[in-house]
């Protein structure tokens, strides 16, 4: 009986497992990707709301479905490679201009150059970012946005302080901290993100180019450890801050750029180097200590360097799975078109993406829109923008190997702040290590 | 001899006194050790808990507000009450405070998410209780060969990290048709937590007596009773250990979640918090008012079963 029993509940459990495996290769739960003539669109988790009204309208006005999801930016680019790797439908993706090369040389992303009604916006999108989509004469899809790191200052620190005017070049800098420092209005007066994240290469290039040097030279080699044109002098300028003058935290090295934003929002600092797009919130009353006092200067200089800040974009593109059957890639460029073109005549959602959220377009018409001046000026002044991101420059090292490259450039910054090796040797080492792979690369 | 005997015997008044006061001290050094430890343990939750409620111009205040001067229930609506509404250029929620609000759009997709991440791991405990206790039962009581190796073989597996099985499972999910189905989470969970199931199982089971399954064989008893009838009842802290370990491990998962999730169909609980800080607009209040919900099941189930934790994970330990 007991063996009968036995066999009866093995029996069962077989067949509960068949049960549930049958059940899980059906179509009652097989819930794929979207496939066939709808779009699928992936992008990192920002402006949700704003994304699903726009697909939304283009559904509606095109006739054309698409399946829009997302994942958090941090992680994004992981996901997105699996999913290129794994081939999983995808067709227009949001991709960062650091990532150009690594993604075209790998075939993931196609160029755009055949399809007309998108090329056609390229004479009102500005230079920059036109040059940012573009690798080895292909140009790969429409800008999403751009934005630029801007140097910001709490007005009421500096007058707190006896400061008249914000500085103008990096030694007025370290003056006006060690005042404010001395006055007792903040332990360090400026706040620089320098923790190892995504961020940290924008922050980098904001004080190498402001300090007048370059990470590459004109033919891509490196240039960084040139002590007269290169990025020592803007290491040397924060090493000393760090040690010499006191002004600004050796905690920097671990402090991210989300985190630095807040603390500069609760007041504890004078100035900091924030995305320009941050000043929205930092103007905000129902999210800053500081709101109403936060105002943008030109970087400062050094160096013979001309207020140069560093640029950056992201834009729409398309797989290049897509663009080999021609129906979809007609399809998927016209989302394409909806969100980095005009949708119905208009800049639609680069506008309200800067009405809703402050983040920068790369259209030039739209600089002269009453709502996004208006806009602007609420928070910001429209012509320091203007002025700053006339003056913001494309990042030197977008290469297949700035992935690897970064992770020595990153430490050996990061070493010379905590004080473990020189400036220049420093330098040397992150040099040393883009010759090499730029030789491996080739 | 006699003398010394005696003395020891007989402690004086003033050992006594020495005595009790050192076991006093001892116990205060213990006490004010402990308050420091539980300080330094519960601040961030206290912190956690208290910076939901505040505002996002409060939680930026220096010094910080451990108690909110202005408390607000905003964050918690935005989870609890948002309405679900078909989003056009009218009804998009701007991340403008003219337009009332920095909480994220995606606010509304938390319960959701908590309800998929509740149902994948409510049924990776289930299925590595089916599985994984007949595994270990007989790894551990029936002799046969090659019964060593299969152990290490299965626990072989959690050597490699996860990262590397992120290609090989997406193919596989994909070629399934399972991509954004929570299916594709619990069926690569499984293979997560199983080893491990086992592991802890084998254990506990190889310290129970070889005679108890004897007995309970002579007596009739077919496997499966024996196992349900004998060996279930006596490895209950096993068992919870091993289910709040497969609970948490579901539940907190994030790596194959983001791979194989794209929609609110399946995304799970740490998905849609990751995907909180990535908005242009960011506010910390509301994450931590997210991070406030998300603790609650697994701080219940830890309370629950907190007398079964610690036994059920020690359990087969210091076997001999």
């Amino acid at each position: 009986m007991a063996k009968y029993v036995s066999k009866l509940a093995r029996r069962e459990f077989l067949k509960v497992s068949a049960a549930v495996g049958a059940l899980g290769s059906s179509g009652l739960i097989n819930r794929a990707f979207a496939a066939g003539d709808t779009v699928n669109f992936m992008a990192w988790s920002a402006a949700v709301d704003l994304v699903k009204s726009h697909v939304a309208e283009f559904e509606k006005s095109i006739g054309i479905d698409v399946d829009y999801a997302n994942a958090p930016w941090s992680n994004y680019r992981d996901n997105i490679i699996t999913k290129f790797v794994g081939a999983a439908p995808l067709d227009m993706m949001w991709v960062s201009d650091a990532w150009l090369p690594e993604f075209a040389d790998a075939g993931w992303i196609a160029p755009i150059n055949k399809f007309d009604n998108l090329m056609k916006y390229n004479d009102e999108a500005e230079d920059f970012c036109n040059d940012s989509m573009t690798y080895k004469g292909m140009q790969y899809g429409l800008t999403y946005y751009t934005d630029f790191m801007a140097f910001l200052y709490d007005e009421d620190a500096l007058k707190k302080a006896g400061i008249d005017a914000p500085p103008a070049t990096w030694d007025e800098v370290t003056e006006q901290c060690l005042k404010i420092k001395s006055a007792g209005i903040s332990e360090y007066p400026l706040m620089l993100a320098l923790a190892n994240e995504s961020w940290l290469m924008n922050f980098l290039a904001a004080m190498v180019y402001s300090h007048g040097g370059r990470f590459t030279d004109e033919k891509g080699n490196a240039a960084m450890q040139s002590p007269t044109e290169g990025a020592v002098a803007a290491l040397q300028w924060v090493v000393d801050a760090v040690h010499k003058h006191k002004i600004v935290s050796p905690a920097c090295v671990e402090t991210g750029e989300l985190t630095g934003l807040k603390a500069f929002q609760s007041g504890n600092h004078a100035f900091a180097l924030e995305p320009k797009y941050r000043m929205r919130p930092i103007n905000d009353p129902k999210q800053s200590q500081i709101a109403g006092r936060c105002k943008q200067v030109l970087m400062p200089s050094s160096n013979g360097g001309a207020h140069n800040t560093v640029g950056w974009m992201r834009f729409h593109g398309m797989s290049s799975a897509t663009a080999a059957n021609q129906a979809h890639a007609e399809r998927t460029a016209k989302l394409i078109e909806w969100f980095g073109g005009r949708a119905n005549g208009a800049y639609k959602f680069q506008k309200y993406l800067f009405t809703d959220i402050g983040a920068g377009f790369g259209v030039k018409p739209l600089f002269n829109d009453k709502d996004v001046q208006a806009s602007y000026n609420s928070y910001a002044d429209v012509e320091m923008i203007k002025a700053q991101q006339a003056l913001a420059l494309k990042s030197d090292v977008v290469t297949p190997w700035y992935g690897e490259w970064q992770e020595t450039n990153a430490s050996s910054w990061q070493a010379a702040i905590v004080g473990k090796v020189s400036p220049q040797d420093a330098m040397t080492k992150a040099g040393d290590k883009w010759d090499n792979l730029k030789q491996e690369f080739s | 001899m006699t003398l010394q005997s005696t003395k020891f015997s007989v402690p004086s008044e003033k050992w006594k006194y020495k005595s009790k006061r050192s076991e006093r001290t001892r116990s205060a050094v213990i006490f004010i050790a402990s308050i420091f430890l539980l300080i330094y343990v519960l601040a961030p939750v206290g912190w956690l808990l208290s910076s939901s409620f505040q505002s996002e111009a409060e939680i930026v205040s220096v010094p910080p507000h451990w108690l909110p001067h202005e408390p607000t229930m905003e964050n918690f609506n935005a989870i609890f009450f948002q309405e679900f509404e078909e989003v056009t250029y009218e009804t998009r929620r701007k991340v403008d405070p003219a337009a009332g609000g920095y909480i994220p759009s995606t606010a509304k997709d938390l319960l959701p998410s908590m309800w998929n991440s509740f149902i994948i791991s409510v049924a990776v405990v289930i299925l590595n209780l089916v599985v994984g206790v007949p595994a270990a039962y007989a790894m551990a009581k029936i002799r046969f060969w090659g019964r060593q190796a299969s152990v290490y073989t299965i626990l072989t597996t959690r050597v490699i990290p996860d990262i590397a099985l992120v290609v090989p499972f997406f193919l596989v999910i994909k070629n399934l048709g399972l991509l954004d189905h929570v299916m594709s989470l619990i069926i690569t969970y499984l293979a997560i937590t199983v080893p491990f199931t086992v592991f802890i199982l084998v254990s506990y089971f190889e310290s129970l007596p070889d005679e108890l399954d004897k007995a309970a064989r002579v007596d009739g008893c077919s496997r499966l009773q024996t196992l349900i009838q004998v060996f279930l009842p006596l490895a209950r802290p096993s068992l919870v250990a091993v289910m709040l370990f497969a609970f948490l491990t579901s539940w907190n998962e994030f790596l194959l979640a983001l791979m194989f999730t794209q929609t609110i169909a399946s995304q799970t609980l740490p998905i849609i918090v990751a995907s909180f800080t990535s908005d242009f607009t960011i506010s910390f209040s509301f994450i931590n008012a997210a991070g406030v919900v998300a603790i609650i099941p697994p701080v219940i189930l830890a309370l629950f079963f907190e007398r079964y934790i610690v036994s059920g994970l020690t359990a087969g330990a210091v076997k001999g």
